[in-house]
């Protein structure tokens, strides 16, 4: 990124032509090409306006394959099996949603399934839409990336993981517990997402919409 | 600045403070109402997120007990009150303080997700908990309103535009339509 140029109008995050503005503070920059690897600062308030992928986009778009290919499995293996004296039983991702659905903690219920499962999904669906190797028409690409950055707000798969680990481990002083395949396809796609979503340029992926000038 | 800015300045602030004010009302019937019942071998006991954090301790489990306590207790709380911070600031206007006000909004927007581990937790062992009179955890109200708080407090986050914070230094932003 370069210095700043002369004040113009751009919505938020909005690549227009060669020039692009900082979500975070509005300074317009000149977008000029990364090399593999490199982040793009903005010069006004240090937050990181783009980067480039050291593997390239094809990394972003193998991992958001597998995440979507782990999901599959994660959705329907058992996550853990539990077992008190001669009961067992297993439960599988949306056990503990259908759990408070007949509870009647039906908004708990869906808030947990965005977060946890509905938008880390749409999210790698979106990465796999954008990253594949063909220009999308601008009135598709934008409210794509638009939804992309959505979906990331709200995709926490990771920390869905870390409360099943809290509680096996918890669980483990009570029952017997044992960790089924379900838990780690499920934690394979968390991983794969996290992975698919530092390996995306979103910047790349808007398109141009006024060129003025050259890119450098 | 245009008019069409400052309207969009305030009513960034207007919907963050609402979404705050209301996160805040949410917090308390979060941090008092039980959110847990769980029941062993016969042996019934009801928690709050507090107790529940005390007895993991109790339990000589404190890594889990300082998690839970961070990701639901101390995160909500500190997370409103960077809200409030901001708010102020914004209403102060831009100063030299804009680099450290954008690097918090930054990090309250990151460490607000961790907040849900309590909800992600609490749906978790109420499925594979049910062993009838042997052992069950049945969610209580505690769990909905911490909840509905978490989901506030995000939305309190995605309101507020942090250019706000920038507006006499940067180049004057136009809005999203």
């Amino acid at each position: 990124m370069m210095p700043p140029t002369s004040p113009q109008d751009f919505p938020a995050c909005e690549r227009s032509g060669s020039r692009m503005n900082c979500q975070v503070c509005g300074q317009i920059h000149r977008v000029i090409p990364l090399s593999p690897g490199e982040r793009a600062r903005c010069v006004q308030c240090g937050a990181v306006m783009a980067k480039a992928s050291r593997h390239g986009m094809d990394t972003a778009l193998a991992c958001a394959v597998a995440g979507l290919f782990c999901a599959i499995p994660a959705a329907l293996l058992p996550v853990v099996t539990v077992s008190k004296l001669a009961n067992e039983r297993a439960g599988i991702l949306f056990t503990g949603v259908a759990a408070l659905w007949a509870d009647g903690m039906r908004m708990v219920a869906v808030s947990v399934v965005i977060c946890g499962a509905l938008t880390p999904i749409l999210l790698l669906g979106t990465i796999v839409a954008l990253a594949l190797p063909w220009r999308w028409a601008p009135v598709l690409a934008r409210p794509l990336a638009t939804a992309a950055r959505v979906f990331e707000h709200w995709a926490m798969p990771e920390v869905h993981v870390l409360a099943m680990l809290v509680a096996l481990v918890k669980l483990h002083t009570l029952v017997g517990v044992t960790i089924g395949p379900g838990f780690w396809c499920y934690a394979a796609m968390s991983f794969l997402m996290l992975l698919a979503w530092n390996n995306f340029n979103l910047v790349g992926t808007l398109p141009v919409t006024s060129p003025v000038g050259s890119p450098r | 600045m245009s008019e069409r800015w400052q309207l969009h300045q305030r009513a960034s602030c207007a919907r963050t403070a609402a979404f705050a004010v209301a996160a805040g009302i949410m917090l308390v019937p979060a941090n008092v109402l039980p959110v847990l019942t769980t029941s062993i071998s016969g042996h019934e006991r009801t928690d709050t997120i507090f107790s529940a954090t005390v007895g993991l301790c109790e339990d000589g489990l404190w890594a889990l007990g300082a998690i839970v306590f961070i990701a639901s207790l101390a995160i909500p709380f500190l997370k409103l009150l960077g809200l409030g911070w901001l708010l102020l600031a914004a209403k102060r206007g831009p100063g030299s303080h804009s680099p450290k006000l954008t690097r918090l909004y930054s990090a309250l927007d990151i460490i607000g997700r961790w907040s849900m581990l309590d909800v992600f937790l609490a749906a978790f062992l109420t499925g594979v908990v049910q062993f009838g009179s042997l052992a069950r955890v049945q969610p209580r109200a505690g769990i909905a309103a911490f909840a509905a708080a978490v989901v506030l407090t995000m939305l309190a986050t995605r309101s507020f535009d942090p250019r706000i914070l920038w507006k006499e230094t940067a180049a004057e932003p136009a809005l999203s339509v």
